[in-house]
């Protein structure tokens, strides 16, 4: 795993955003903000000393070229640097708030009370990242702050014209008057993955933990599309859900025809989604024909339908083309069967914290 | 509830075909018709109407809106001029039968562009915005003016990031530098190729040397040019059709699995040799065994073969928008994404309206490379070029997967204000939706096979198309 906080010692007293340089012949910074970045002065086997207009910063247990580029949260009293945006990553996700108001049955990240604004170091490290990237806003549930949010992605697609956002929400807190100021935006820039689990409203509001989100979601689902939003649809795949799924397709193609993608997601083993493995988890190489049929149906209506986090070979040949490898490398995980696996290149294996007894009845490339 | 109107089509089978606007589709049986028309719907039937997308509750509701968005999406849109269609030359090396108006002799003089009609023709891509562009090279045989292509290639790839070329060629007659500029990962070679070699021969070489002249070439390009590069188009003469397998055994020795059957071009001097007014019913039905002869082929090989028009219907008829092919679209604008430029500089909407102003039918020219094009010209067809509206295309159950096709009207009838169902192209979209309905429906493990390739999805069956009793 890639450490994501990292141990520091610094003279300054409050928290601030800092881009760490370490290599030489780096492109120019931006003008404007070349003063957030942090140098390379020293650096031995323990311990790298960067130092720019905010002081100097001790950086303990990392090999300093690893850091490059990367945008880091100074925490003094702490003694600790979180790495919000990593240089050499594709998927940096920025975390809103830990406060939700729906309770997933599998929530990777369960919700907690207390929440810390963290929009103006945020906006900080959105000017800092590199060039062309794509920003994931995640929580908790982002929109609970949402004239923060809106404020947040006005400022900065404003000033980083390059850079692309991806939202994940539960799109339960927009409003008609919303549409104005989404259509403010470049929404060709943002993605806003929303997930979807059932096309009954008690299933999907069980799953949730909200009486009342599916009509909820379905009329703020709409209000987007006026607005010309781009959205991804996500159904994490469990038991409680997966009978319905050509259900949910018929729905998605009747109802939502206006939706980018959808992506159907195999269950990750982390938070609510471990603690519930067993009621929830649906093993698809054993029952494929209610994926296959679902996604048959969404494909030739000619949604763009994929299989997120699907080990490939849990998946007949025929729908392998619908399961692009999601796993991003730092998190990835094979199990020992995977040795040897010719499908190895075009797959996304496991999450790291999958268990190692990956519990797929039918597994591995015959 | 609101129930959109839904429009029907019987089967044979005595079921029925139930659409919308939008393009919402469902079997059902007459005795939903009576519910449906006597106003006594069900509350079953209500559910099910809802959850397929045919109902709403109040304007601006997501019902509502879900259905906009589906019926936009049936629309084509006005798009930016991206694709040429050129004509350097009018001479040909062949003389095939059914042809004799878009060619002229090798030797004629005052059939190819002029110096002038070039700079306008350069022009007029120079202005196109891009970024990727397409142009296609027709004739006449447009390889016999190599020097032209070779222009007009170097200024699009020098203008443009992306271009892509496409020679329309005879594959005839072919020299190192004709080779030389096929030989490139941005140009592409179309042909033709009538099927058996008899046919071939018969409809376009006439003579034993020059048919083996053409197969040899054709087997040069797939193996020079790689495959994917080449692809061939077999005109078929209904009264003559070739033998079925050995048309699909020849396209597929050149690695070509698409096959667009076409009937002879009626445009020009073929027009008047044959003008036997069943000829579509017999087309109709040489096209729809040949659907039924690639779908029991295809099982028995497992390689799949498919006529390619038939595979964009039956892809339009299930959802909007990817498959936008140029002869099935609706509204059908002129002039918007392509353009014509004749070997004398002349401007038009489509090749056969090259074809048919060329017999002095009716002037199709929309303008002159050098004047511009006429939007008066254009505008004038494109209000007559949607069906929306048609009084006989709106009460048609394939409306929305259906297109129109004026020059194609004014070629056969010399009028539009025709009575749609007797038109050519009426019949012939009527039959191939049918088609597309029976096919889909047919549960025998070979139809479910091509269907399901056809329509670019792992798998076909029952779950597939919404029925409701
Ligand atoms: S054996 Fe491992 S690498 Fe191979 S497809 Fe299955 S999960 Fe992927
Ligand atoms: S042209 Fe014929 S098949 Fe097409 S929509 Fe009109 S009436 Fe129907």
């Amino acid at each position: 795993m890639i450490p994501l906080r990292l141990k520091i010692e610094t003279d300054a007293v409050d928290p601030y955003v800092v881009r760490l340089r370490s290599c030489e012949g780096m492109p120019e910074p931006l003008a404007n903000v070349s003063s957030l970045d942090a140098a390379l002065a020293t650096a031995d086997g323990e311990k790298a000393l960067f130092t720019g207009a905010a002081g100097s910063l001790h950086l303990f247990g990392i090999d300093p070229s690893e850091v490059d580029g990367d945008v880091v949260f100074v925490v003094p009293w702490r003694k600790t640097a979180h790495r919000l945006i990593r240089a050499n990553s594709r998927h940096n996700t920025l975390l809103i708030t830990e406060r939700c108001d729906q309770l997933c049955v599998m929530c990777s990240q369960p919700p907690k009370k207390q929440h810390v604004d963290m929009f103006p170091f945020f906006e900080t490290a959105v000017l800092l990242a590199p060039e062309n990237s794509t920003i994931g806003l995640s929580g908790g549930e982002p929109t609970l702050f949402k004239s923060e949010l809106f404020e947040f992605l006005r400022k900065t697609m404003k000033q980083r014209r390059d850079i692309d956002f991806h939202i994940l929400t539960n799109a339960q807190h927009f409003e008609r008057d919303d549409r104005a100021k989404l259509r403010d935006l470049d929404l060709s820039r943002i993605l806003w993955g929303v997930p979807v689990y059932s096309s009954d409203s008690t299933i999907h509001d069980h799953i949730v933990g909200k009486p009342g989100a599916f009509d909820q979601v379905r009329s703020n689902l709409s209000l987007l599309c006026e607005a010309g939003a781009k959205i991804e649809l996500r159904t994490v795949l469990m038991k409680p859900n997966a009978p319905g799924l050509l259900d949910l397709a018929r729905f998605v193609t009747a109802a939502l025809p206006f939706i980018d993608t959808w992506a159907i997601m195999q269950l990750e083993n982390i938070g609510y989604g471990r603690k519930n493995w067993h009621s929830l988890f649906f093993d698809n190489s054993l029952g494929f024909d209610l994926v296959s049929k679902a996604l048959d149906f969404s494909i030739s209506r000619g949604i763009d339908t994929k299989l997120y986090n699907f080990p490939l070979c849990t998946v007949p040949a025929d729908y392998r083309a619908f399961a692009p490898s999601t796993i991003s490398d730092w998190k990835r995980a094979y199990v020992e069967d995977c040795v040897d696996c010719s499908l190895r290149n075009e797959c996304g294996g496991f999450f790291e914290w999958h268990p190692k007894v990956h519990g797929y009845g039918r597994f591995g490339v015959a | 509830m609101t129930v959109w109107p839904l429009k029907f089509r019987e089967r044979r089978d005595g079921k029925f075909l139930l659409t919308d606007d939008a393009g919402g589709f469902f079997l059902s049986d007459q005795s939903f018709l009576e519910r449906y028309v006597g106003n006594n719907l069900s509350s079953a039937d209500q559910t099910f109407l809802r959850e397929n997308g045919h109902s709403f509750e109040w304007e601006g509701d997501p019902d509502w809106t879900a259905f906009a968005y589906r019926w936009a999406r049936r629309q084509s849109k006005q798009q930016e001029l991206s694709y040429v269609i050129l004509v350097p030359t009018l001479r040909c090396n062949l003389t095939c039968g059914y042809c004799q108006v878009s060619r002229a002799p090798e030797t004629a003089q005052g059939f190819d562009w002029s110096e002038e009609t070039l700079n306008g023709a350069l022009r007029l891509i120079g202005a196109m915005k891009g970024p990727r562009i397409k142009v296609e090279f027709q004739g006449g045989e447009p390889l016999l003016r190599v020097d032209l292509l070779e222009q007009i290639r170097s200024f699009a790839r020098a203008r443009f990031p992306g271009s892509q070329f496409v020679v329309c060629t005879n594959l005839q007659r072919l020299g190192e530098r004709e080779w030389a500029y096929l030989d490139q990962a941005d140009t592409f070679v179309s042909t033709s190729l009538d099927g058996d070699r008899n046919t071939h021969q018969r409809q376009r070489t006439n003579d034993d040397a020059t048919t083996d002249a053409f197969f040899n070439n054709l087997a040069d390009a797939v193996r020079r040019l790689g495959p994917g590069k080449v692809s061939a188009l077999p005109t078929i003469d209904v009264d003559e059709p070739p033998d079925f397998e050995e048309l699909v055994g020849n396209f597929e020795r050149y690695g070509i699995q698409s096959i667009y059957l076409r009937p002879i071009n009626h445009q020009g001097f073929a027009r008047r040799r044959r003008s036997d007014p069943h000829s579509i019913a017999k087309w109709n039905k040489l096209h729809s065994s040949f659907i039924d002869y690639l779908i029991d082929q295809n099982h028995r090989t497992g390689r799949y073969v498919e006529e390619y028009y038939f595979s964009q219907c039956l892809r339009r008829f299930l959802r909007s928008g990817a498959d936008d092919h140029v002869d099935l679209r609706n509204p059908n604008f002129f002039a918007s994404d392509y353009i014509v430029i004749d070997h004398d500089g002349q401007l038009y909407p489509t090749d056969e309206a090259r074809m048919l102003s060329r017999i002095g039918r009716v002037d199709l020219s929309i303008g002159t490379v050098t004047a511009g094009i006429d939007q008066a010209k254009i505008q004038l067809l494109n209000h007559a070029s949607l069906n929306n509206f048609d009084p006989d295309c709106i009460h048609c159950a394939y409306q929305p997967f259906c297109g129109t096709d004026v020059v194609d009207d004014l070629s056969r009838d010399g009028r539009i204000d025709l009575v749609r169902t007797d038109t050519w192209f009426c019949q012939r979209h009527m039959r191939l939706f049918d088609k597309v309905i029976e096919v889909i429906s047919r549960r025998d493990e070979p139809a479910l096979r091509s269907v399901a390739k056809w329509a670019r999805v792992p798998s076909w069956g029952d779950h597939m198309i919404p029925v409701h009793t």
